[in-house]
């Protein structure tokens, strides 16, 4: 009984070549009844994901094993997948690198955790279907432990890494539970939805969306499912929101000290978060000496999000040294 | 040396041990569960001495300093068991079981818990009703301060921009905290009222400058949540009021 993972991702595959072999999740169950069919083949798995397919295999012989599933991979993706696309790992190596797949040490965004409930999703919908037994189930069982204890152990989810995720993430350290925030956009443009639909994804109750061009606000106001704003109307949203999101193309500051100033009272000092990622920036610096705002630029925001993908990838030894020791621990490796 | 100090020993044994492993866990970036457990613990041995005390007085055990420093220490984690995993106000804890550690290492200060408590034989129901409702308001009010020095540490963090600590990953957010420090301070002004109120109703009579101190306090109290309510304040502002009317007046023990 030998175990053999093939696989490709983000790294040695473009979005083209991995979205022909992937397989949606309805169907992993039966795809790994497909692969039992191959000779030799006793258990099977398959993990698939926006960044990855990867197939874990019981075989009586890897390297007959292998042969058949580039066969069946290049099959499934309708025509012959080049070798530079593709990575193999063979015995000890197969549980290493699951180890480091659920650990998210694999993954685009380093330690990200959404890899590890589709490894779990993927798993048990092999088992469900009967073709998992000793072999995998330990595998998996092991690996899903590992992953656990590096994430708790180490930093490696630790800080966020994007401008989005660090403008939820403060956003949420204000005001908690984001399903009683409101949020206003400032500017119709790309960053601005972006930023908003990682709020909403959080719950943000409701979103005002104020352009020059009343049309485009519209537009994004209806894509996120907010209400649009005439822009010389802005200041008047600003007595009810939480969140401002900024990102107009104007030359000077748009939001001013006195702005914020003449609303202070009507929103009764409540705590107000601004998100400036416009360049030139769209909110004046003083807005952010006033007592009850917090006022974060793009600069910052990208800084925290370099910082926290520079004190991940410090884990990255640490953890490695964890998947060691915990699979010598489980007598996976010698 | 008696049970009673026994028991107010092991009590701010557990309160130095919270607070310390709640820093040891901070400094992992983590929280530690065992301060709620060690709070829990200090809480029972705090029952246990003033038990002991209420026996040997024959009623509320707020006969000297040292009690009172102990009555106040029990209010304060009694508040904090029953708010901060409520309201999931992390950290609430390592943050108060300093204030309960030095509360209580002052009582245990020679001089301060007589050792010898006259027995009363006749009880005023209004003073003892004036004295438990006081010092527990004094608990809420304490509890309102621990909580608003959390807001103003996180506050500072925020405008700071420094955001890589253990401490500020675990601070609850801004919105729980302010909300906490209001909850605190309208149920310390509510138990403060049946205090102030009970204090009139003594048969003695309430003490001249003790009593205008807890009447000022009880006031600022109520101007500050009218103010809240009415009209609103910074988080910040309001934090400060707590902290230094809390600091202020603690003076009314000084007149007791």
């Amino acid at each position: 009984m030998e175990f053999v993972c093939l696989g490709l991702n983000h790294r040695t595959a473009p979005v083209d070549v991995r979205e022909r072999v992937a397989v949606p999740e309805p169907n992993l169950g039966e795809t790994c009844g497909r692969l039992r069919e191959l000779k030799g083949v006793e258990e099977g798995v398959v993990i698939s994901t926006c960044n990855r397919t990867e197939y874990y295999l019981v075989g009586e012989n890897s390297g007959d094993v292998l042969a058949q599933l580039r066969g069946f991979l290049s099959e499934h993706a309708g025509a012959a997948l080049g070798d530079e696309h593709l990575y193999a790992r063979t015995a000890e190596e197969v549980a290493r690198h699951l180890c480091r797949v659920v650990s998210g040490m694999d993954s685009m965004v380093l330690g990200e955790t959404e890899v590890f409930g589709q490894t779990k999703r993927a798993y048990k919908a092999a088992l469900e279907a009967g073709h998992t037994a000793g072999g995998l189930n330990k595998l998996f069982q092991r690996a899903f432990a590992v992953g656990k204890k590096v994430r708790t152990v180490t930093g490696i989810q630790v800080g966020q890494t994007s401008i989005g995720s660090v403008a939820v993430d403060l956003a949420e350290k204000i005001f908690g539970h984001l399903r009683d925030s409101r949020v206003m956009v400032l500017g119709a443009g790309e960053m601005s939805r972006i930023t908003a639909q990682s709020l909403l994804s959080r719950g943000a109750r409701s979103i005002f969306v104020a352009n020059r061009t009343y049309d485009k606000a519209v537009e994004l106001a209806e894509e996120l499912g907010g209400e649009a704003v005439r822009f010389d109307a802005w200041q008047k949203v600003l007595e009810e929101v939480d969140v401002v999101i900024s990102s107009t193309g104007a030359p000077h500051a748009i939001v001013r000290r006195e702005h914020v100033r003449e609303v202070r009272r009507k929103r009764r000092y409540r705590p107000l978060f601004f998100i400036d990622i416009a360049v030139p920036r769209d909110i004046d610096v003083g807005v952010g000496e006033i007592e009850e705002v917090y006022l974060y630029d793009i600069d910052t925001l990208e800084q925290i999000a370099n910082e926290g993908r520079e004190r991940r990838e410090a884990q990255i030894k640490e953890c490695d040294a964890i998947i060691e020791a915990e699979l010598k621990k489980m007598g996976v490796i010698a | 040396m008696g049970m009673e100090k026994w028991l107010l020993a092991g009590a701010t044994v557990m309160a130095v041990l919270g607070g310390g492993l709640g820093i040891l866990s901070l400094q992992r970036g983590q929280r530690s569960r065992w301060t709620l457990v060690c709070m829990l613990g200090a809480f029972l041995l705090q029952l246990g001495f003033l038990g002991i005390r209420g026996e040997q007085r024959g009623q509320c055990p707020l006969g000297d300093f040292g009690e009172i420093l102990v009555f106040l220490a029990w209010s304060l984690v009694l508040f904090y068991l029953l708010v901060g995993p409520v309201y999931r106000v992390s950290l609430l804890g390592m943050f108060t079981a300093p204030l309960v550690a030095v509360f209580q290492l002052v009582a245990l200060f020679p001089g301060m818990i007589d050792p010898a408590p006259e027995h009363v034989e006749f009880t005023d129901g209004w003073r003892e009703t004036h004295s438990a409702f006081a010092v527990l308001s004094y608990g809420a009010f304490a509890l309102a301060a621990v909580a608003g020095l959390m807001f103003i540490v996180l506050n500072r963090q925020l405008k700071g921009q420094q955001l890589g600590t253990g401490l500020f990953r675990n601070l609850p957010p801004v919105r729980n905290l302010v909300a906490s420090v209001v909850r605190l301070a309208t149920l310390g002004a509510g138990l403060l009222t049946i205090g102030v109120v009970s204090a009139f109703q003594m048969a003695e009579g309430a003490a001249g400058i003790h009593r205008n101190v807890a009447v000022v306090t009880w006031a600022a109290y109520l101007i500050l949540l009218g103010v809240y309510f009415w009209r609103g304040i910074t988080p910040k502002r309001l934090s400060l009021l707590v902290i230094v009317m809390f600091t202020l007046s603690l003076l009314v023990f000084a007149f007791v």
